[in-house]
């Protein structure tokens, strides 16, 4: 008995090697390909797929309890918010009304004009599944995908300002990108002094980082950046970051300035994405170069 | 002959569900950088009650799965977790399994490892993490064992009544 476990408990050792020297070669080939090009995007895809269930059933008992919340909340308190929410949608119709009006103004000035037809936009709801529970990255899934039209590059937002760009894309769901991503930068523009600057995602949650400030340029705390709509893929004129701190050591040739960021990335739960005329160029341009690549 | 036996069938595959679960599950900022690496607690766990019954191949595709979940490059995990399981199996022979004192030292010898091989994939790729915050989760793990352990063992395992 005792020789025979000892012959197993051999062989299963060497065996166990020779699968551990698999396993690792395997690993490594596929951080390398990783790294290089985005071969390995279909096996992401269809992990992703086999994911989404799980996803759905841990974010389930929260969705509920928030419905349970919501339906056991105070009666008056809502009567109260939907009153004032009534008055709002007063206030927005009648905006709305202005909005049309000057729309069809500029439609008849570009047609006079013979200019191209202005930016049109779609917009559409989504919400967020999960969270990546990874320190390094800041992303989420969101619950559309493919199937609604959704491709990688687009532009998230959240509230009035920007949150993010799509990832990757699966069927069902979605990856989007942070702001806050150490891997993201988006153009930005001083409001106040009409300054360029990249912001940097910092890795940390809310913040962001103002890359190659010269010591000697006009910034301070509170300054409000905007996105610029250089780039071409985010729009321009949406509100990003306020500047938290300006720090300079002298010896240093570039000032460490954080901001902060709009959007409250730790609190929203849904985003909106937006669909923008020119989609199919940026889909277009990432096309050709997925084709240029190999 | 072994003294527990699963308490069902696919309860180590149910096992690992729950720990991706656990990874899943919303945590507020400040707690997130103590989490433990649920993933891989549970294939140690397993490693150390039943060794026969967990394969390199299955750490590997969790690890695989934990890439996809995390947006990590594709294989980090999988080669993490690869060594955890080996690590973890050479170190079993040398200890006594049931002593906690023994599984915190295999646990922080695998985890230590699986976690500085994600440290220089991450370096590799250009993200390297913040300080020593980063090992903080190490300490998580650690202090959530005992706990773990014992659950992992009431929930998904029974005593073996034909033991001889």
């Amino acid at each position: 008995m005792f020789l025979i476990d000892e012959l197993s408990e051999n062989r299963l050792e060497s065996s166990l090697l020779i699968k551990f020297m698999l396993a690792v070669l395997l690993s490594v080939a596929m951080i390398l390909m990783d790294y290089r090009e985005s071969s390995l995007a279909p096996i992401r895809t269809s992990l992703n797929i086999m994911l989404h269930p799980l996803q759905v059933v841990v974010d389930l008992p929260f969705r509920a309890a928030n419905n349970v919340i919501a339906f056991f909340k105070n009666h008056s308190k809502m009567m109260e918010e939907n009153q004032k929410l009534e008055t709002l949608v007063g206030i927005y119709a009648a905006r709305d009304q202005k909005y049309h009006s000057i729309a069809q103004e500029n439609i008849r000035f570009r047609k006079q004009l013979n200019a191209t037809p202005a930016v049109q936009e779609r917009f559409m709801l989504a919400e967020i599944l999960s969270v990546s529970r990874d320190q390094h990255r800041k992303t989420v899934t969101i619950d559309k995908g493919a199937e609604d039209g959704l491709y990688q590059g687009q532009v998230v937002l959240a509230g009035n300002s920007i949150y993010g760009q799509i990832y990757s894309v699966a069927p069902a769901s979605a990856v989007i990108l942070q702001l806050t991503d150490s891997r993201h930068a988006i153009p930005v523009r001083n409001n106040r002094t009409g300054l360029g600057a990249i912001a940097v995602g910092s890795g940390n949650t809310n913040q962001l980082e103002l890359k190659n400030i010269e010591a000697n340029i006009d910034i301070k705390a509170g300054d409000t950046f905007f996105s610029s709509g250089l780039g071409q893929l985010f729009p321009a004129d949406f509100p990003v970051a306020t500047v938290a701190s300006v720090a300079y050591n002298p010896g240093d040739s570039f000032m460490r300035v954080k901001a902060r960021t709009m959007v409250d990335f730790s609190k929203s739960r849904e985003v909106i994405l937006i669909w923008r005329s020119n989609h199919l160029t940026v889909l277009r341009a990432a096309n050709a170069e997925a084709k240029e690549k190999p | 002959m072994e003294s527990f036996i699963l308490r069902f069938r696919g309860a180590i595959l149910a096992s690992i569900l729950t720990a991706f679960a656990l990874t899943l599950l919303p945590i507020p900022d400040q707690l997130l950088i103590w989490r433990p690496e649920w993933v891989a607690l549970t294939l140690v766990h397993w490693v150390l009650v039943m060794p026969r019954r967990v394969s390199i191949m299955l750490a590997w595709f969790a690890g695989l799965l934990l890439d996809a979940l995390y947006n990590s490059s594709l294989g980090q995990h999988a080669l993490g977790l690869s060594v955890v399981v080996f690590i973890t199996m050479r170190l079993r022979l040398r200890i006594n399994v049931f002593t906690l004192t023994h599984q915190l030292t295999v646990l922080l010898v695998a985890l230590g490892s699986y976690m500085l091989i994600n440290l220089w994939v991450l370096g590799f790729t250009g993200n390297s993490p913040a300080a020593w915050l980063y090992w903080l989760s190490l300490a998580g793990s650690l202090i959530i064992w005992p706990f773990y352990h014992w659950a992992m063992t009431r929930v998904f395992m029974t005593l073996n009544r034909f033991d001889d």
